[in-house]
C-alpha cells in the first residue's frame, strides 16, 4: 500500500548490548521523573476514569450501593433502544454533511484571507472573532437569528421572496440550522489552513505560473495537494468533534419555549431531530441516572471514533502529500 | 557527576510532592467548586470568626441569589451559624455532590421529579422522624403538596412552595371576537369552540392570532389527564397506565388544536412568539388568546410588572361537559426541600429545614417568588390576598379536586417517554394509541424490575 514503507526497509541499529547500561537506566529514571507530573495527571484523570467507565459499562451502577455486574446487558439494551439508533443517525448525519462543508468553507475563507489585499489582517480578525465568543452565548444568539417570523435570517429570505422554514420547530430543518451555525464559528480551522497556505512554496506557484497555469490550475494542482496534510488534520479533528457534538444541541433544544420548565427536560427537540449521541448519553447519565448504560454508550462511541480515524488515516495515504521523501 | 544528578532528582521529587499536595483538595472538584468564590470566602470567615459551623444550602432554581442569601442570614444570625446559599445549582453538580462525601446540608429542588430515582438510590434521608422531632407541623401543609414528597409510606421531601395552573384569557381579544369578556369557557367543549373563534388566519393561510395551544408554553399533560379521569400511573405507584383511556383521550383532545390549522402552521406561529419572561410572550402580546399558566404569571415578575395594563382574566381550567364533578381539578407541584443522606449533621440539617418550613419563612420566600405557600397558616398572610387573581390559584390548590403527580422509581423514564409521545401526537400528527401501547409494555417491565429490587 505504501511506496515509502516498501522502498525503505527500516534500518535497525544493531544493539551491542541488549542489557541496559547503568547510564541509560539512570537517564530513563531521570526522564521519567521529569514527566512524572504528566504521568500522575494521566493516570489519575484519564487512565483511571477510562478503566472505571469500562468497568461501569458492564454494571448497573448504583450511586451509593455497590454496582451489580450485568455483563453485556447494557450493550444488548442499546441494540433494542430506538432512541440510541436515532441519536447515532443524527450524529452520522452531522459528521457526513457538516464536516466536509466545514472543511470546504474554511479552506475557501483561508484562500480569500491569503490574498494580498489591503487591510487583510482586519478581515482575518473578523473571520476569527466568532471563535472567541463563548459557545453558549453564540448559540443563544443564533436561536434568535433563526426565529421563524422575526429572526434576521427569515426576514432576509423574505426580502428575497423566499418563505423561510421554521428552523427550530421543523425536524427537517433543525440539523441544517445547526450546520449553518457551525460554519460561522470555524475560525480556528481557517487559521490552521491559513498557516498551511503560507507554507506552500512560492517557487512552485511561480514555476506553474511561468508554465502558463491559470489561477484555478495553480490552486487545484499545487496549493490543494500541498495543504493536503492540513486537510487531513482538520478532517480528523472535525470528525472527532462532530461525534461529540453537544453544547449547541443542548442549548438549541433548551431554548425552545416548550422545554423551558417542568416536564420539559426532553432533549433533542423537535421530534428527536437534534438528539445527538452525546446529548442522549448525558440524558441517560444525569437525568435517568443510568451511568452503566451511559458508560457503555461512551465506549461504543470511543470505538466508532477510533474506527473512523483509522479508516480516514488509511485512505489518506492516497491523497495526502508530504513532500519529497529522502 | 552524581552530586548534580542528586540535586536534580531531589528537585523533581519536591515538585512532584508539591503537585500531589496541591492536587489532593482539587481531586473532588465536583463537590467543592460549586459555591462561588465570594461565598467560599464567606464560609471561611464564618468558620474561623464565629467559631460556629457552616451549613450549605443548594437550590436548583433562583434568579435572585441575594434575596435568598439574606433570608437564610436571618437563620444564621439567630443561631450563630453561617448559612451559605448556592443558587442556582446545575443538576449534574447536585448528582456529583449527592454521590460524593460532602453533600449540601439542605437541598432545594425545583420539583419532586428526581426524588423517586434518588430515593431508590438511597441518596435521601427519610423525613418522618426528623419532622416530628423538630416540630414541623405536617397538618399545616396542603395535602396535595405534601403528597409529592411521599415515596411508599415514607416522606422524603417537604414542599416549600408550590405551583398550580389555571386558564388565562385575554378579554380584549374575547370582545373583538364577539365573546363575553367576563365569561371564560366553562367546559372543554366550549374551550374548543372559543379557540376556533379566537383564531385568525390571513389570506395566505398564515395564522396571525391563535385561540389556544395546549402545550403553550410547555406541556400541561399532568393538568389534562386528571380532567379526563385518570393518570398514567396507578395511585399505589405499581402499575403504569399509559395506554389507559384518560391518557388517550387527553392526547386526542390536545391534538385537535393542531390538526385543525396544521401542525406546521401552529408550530411556526408559536415559535415566532417572544421570550416567556418578557412582554413579547405570546399571551402578553395578545397573540395567544387563551393559555394554561401558573400562579406566578399574575405577579410582579410577569404580567403585573411587564404588561400591567393587559386586560385579562384567570379561571379554573374547564372540565368535560359530561363530568361537572371534575370542575376545579388541578395538578399542584413545585419546589421541595430534601436532606441528602450522608450529611455531616442530620440534626443541624433538620433544624434548618424546620425553620424553612415555618409559616413566616414560607410566607416570606413565596411572596418574594410569587408562588403558592405550602403552609395553610402562611396562606393567611394578607400579602397573598392583595391580588384576587392569585387567590384563585390558592383556592385551587386547596380544592378537594387538587391532585399531584404520582411518582415511581422510573418516573424520569415515564415522563421522558410521555413527552416524546405528546410531541409526536401534537406536532407530527401521530396516532397516540400504538405509541402509548409500546411505551406501556416497555415501562411496566422497567417498573416491575425496579420494584422487585
Amino acid at each position: 500500500m505504501t511506496a515509502s514503507q516498501a522502498s525503505a526497509p527500516r534500518k535497525r541499529t544493531p544493539r551491542k548490548n541488549r542489557r541496559w547500561t547503568k547510564r541509560s537506566r539512570r537517564n530513563l529514571v531521570t526522564g521519567l521523573l521529569f514527566i512524572t507530573p504528566w504521568i500522575i495527571g494521566f493516570l489519575a484523570f484519564t487512565f483511571y476514569p477510562m478503566v472505571s467507565s469500562l468497568y461501569t459499562s458492564f454494571t448497573i451502577y448504583h450511586v451509593r450501593a455497590p454496582s451489580e455486574w450485568v455483563g453485556l446487558a447494557n450493550y444488548q439494551e442499546m441494540l433494542a433502544d430506538r432512541r440510541f439508533w436515532k441519536a447515532l443517525y443524527n450524529t452520522f448525519y452531522m459528521v457526513i454533511f457538516a464536516v466536509p462543508l466545514m472543511l470546504f468553507g474554511s479552506f475557501l475563507c483561508a484562500v480569500l484571507l491569503n490574498l494580498k489585499l489591503k487591510g487583510q489582517s482586519f478581515y482575518r480578525l473578523v473571520y476569527f472573532l466568532p471563535s472567541i465568543i463563548p459557545l453558549v452565548a453564540s448559540t443563544i444568539l443564533w436561536v434568535w437569528l433563526f426565529n421563524t417570523n422575526n429572526g434576521l435570517i427569515n426576514v432576509a429570505l423574505g426580502h428575497l421572496g423566499i418563505d423561510g422554514p421554521s428552523w427550530l420547530t421543523d425536524p427537517q430543518w433543525s440539523k441544517p440550522a445547526l450546520i449553518i451555525m457551525g460554519l460561522w464559528g470555524m475560525g480556528s480551522t481557517i487559521i490552521i489552513y491559513l498557516s498551511g497556505l503560507q507554507d506552500v512554496p512560492a517557487s512552485l506557484l511561480e514555476a506553474a505560473e511561468l508554465d502558463g497555469a491559470s489561477w484555478w490550475q495553480r490552486l487545484w494542482h499545487v496549493t490543494i495537494p500541498m495543504v493536503s496534510p492540513i486537510t487531513l488534520f482538520n478532517l480528523i479533528l472535525g470528525v472527532i468533534a462532530m461525534f461529540q457534538y453537544f453544547t449547541q444541541a443542548y442549548i438549541f433544544a433548551g431554548a425552545q419555549s416548550s422545554t423551558a420548565a417542568s416536564g420539559g427536560r426532553v432533549l433533542g427537540a423537535p421530534l428527536d431531530s437534534t438528539l445527538f449521541y452525546s446529548v442522549y448519553l448525558y440524558h441517560k447519565a444525569f437525568i435517568n441516572l443510568k451511568f452503566g448504560y451511559a458508560s457503555a454508550m461512551a465506549w461504543v462511541l470511543f470505538i466508532i471514533i477510533m474506527i473512523c480515524t483509522i479508516v480516514l488515516l488509511r485512505f489518506s495515504e492516497r491523497w495526502t502529500y508530504y513532500g519529497e521523501e529522502a | 557527576m552524581p552530586g548534580k544528578r542528586f540535586w536534580i532528582v531531589l528537585t523533581m521529587l519536591v515538585v512532584v510532592v508539591g503537585l500531589l499536595a496541591a492536587c489532593a483538595p482539587a481531586a473532588a472538584p465536583e463537590t467543592s467548586e460549586a459555591p462561588a468564590a465570594d461565598q467560599a470566602a464567606a464560609s471561611e470567615a464564618g468558620g474561623s470568626g464565629a467559631g460556629g459551623e457552616t451549613l450549605n444550602v443548594w437550590i436548583t432554581w433562583g434568579d435572585n441569589p441575594a434575596q435568598i442569601q439574606s433570608l437564610f442570614n436571618q437563620y444564621g444570625e439567630a443561631n450563630g451559624v453561617e448559612v451559605v446559599v448556592n443558587s442556582p445549582v446545575d443538576n449534574d453538580k447536585v448528582i456529583a455532590a449527592l454521590s460524593g462525601s460532602e453533600p449540601p446540608d439542605v437541598l432545594v429542588l425545583s420539583g419532586p421529579d428526581d426524588v423517586s430515582t434518588w430515593v431508590t438510590e438511597g441518596l435521601l434521608e427519610p423525613l418522618d422522624d426528623l419532622a416530628a422531632a423538630n416540630g414541623i407541623d405536617l397538618e399545616d401543609i396542603y395535602p396535595a403538596m405534601l403528597a409529592q414528597g411521599k415515596r411508599g409510606d415514607s416522606l422524603y421531601a417537604l414542599p416549600w412552595g408550590s405551583d398550580t395552573y389555571g386558564l388565562y384569557w385575554n378579554k380584549d381579544l374575547f370582545e373583538e371576537a364577539g365573546l363575553d369578556p367576563e365569561k371564560p369557557p366553562q367546559t372543554l367543549e366550549e374551550l374548543v369552540e372559543y379557540a376556533d373563534k379566537l383564531t385568525k388566519v390571513d389570506a395566505d393561510g398564515k395564522i396571525t392570532q391563535i385561540g389556544f395551544v395546549p402545550d403553550f408554553s410547555w406541556s400541561h399533560i399532568e393538568q389534562y389527564a386528571p380532567m379526563f379521569g385518570g393518570y398514567w400511573v396507578s395511585d399505589d405507584g405499581t402499575q403504569v397506565l399509559l395506554d389507559s383511556q384518560p391518557i388517550i383521550d387527553a392526547l386526542k383532545w390536545e391534538q385537535q388544536f393542531y390538526t385543525k390549522y396544521g401542525p406546521e402552521e401552529v408550530l411556526r406561529f408559536v415559535s415566532s412568539t417572544g421570550d416567556y419572561a418578557s412582554a413579547e410572550n405570546g399571551f402578553m402580546a395578545g397573540k395567544v388568546a387563551m393559555t394554561v399558566d401558573g400562579e406566578w404569571m399574575v405577579g410582579p415578575n410577569f404580567i403585573e410588572g411587564l404588561k400591567p395594563d393587559l386586560w385579562y382574566g384567570v379561571a379554573p381550567f374547564p372540565y368535560p361537559e359530561a363530568y361537572p364533578e371534575r370542575a376545579n381539578t388541578n395538578a399542584v407541584g413545585g419546589t421541595v426541600v430534601v436532606i441528602p443522606s450522608g450529611v455531616k449533621d442530620v440534626d443541624a440539617s433538620a433544624k434548618l429545614l424546620a425553620w424553612m418550613m415555618s409559616p413566616e419563612v414560607v410566607a416570606e420566600e413565596m411572596i418574594a417568588n410569587y408562588n403558592l405557600p405550602s403552609s395553610k397558616t402562611a396562606a393567611e398572610d394578607p400579602r397573598f390576598h392583595e391580588n384576587e387573581k392569585f387567590v384563585i390559584f390558592m383556592e385551587l390548590a386547596n380544592d378537594p379536586n387538587a391532585t399531584t403527580q404520582i411518582y415511581t422509581p422510573v418516573s424520569s423514564e415515564i415522563s421522558t417517554e410521555l413527552s416524546l409521545i405528546e410531541e409526536q401526537v401534537l406536532h407530527a400528527g401521530a396516532d397516540p394509541e400504538p405509541l402509548l401501547k409500546d411505551a406501556q409494555e416497555k415501562l411496566q417491565a422497567e417498573l416491575d424490575k425496579a420494584l422487585a429490587q
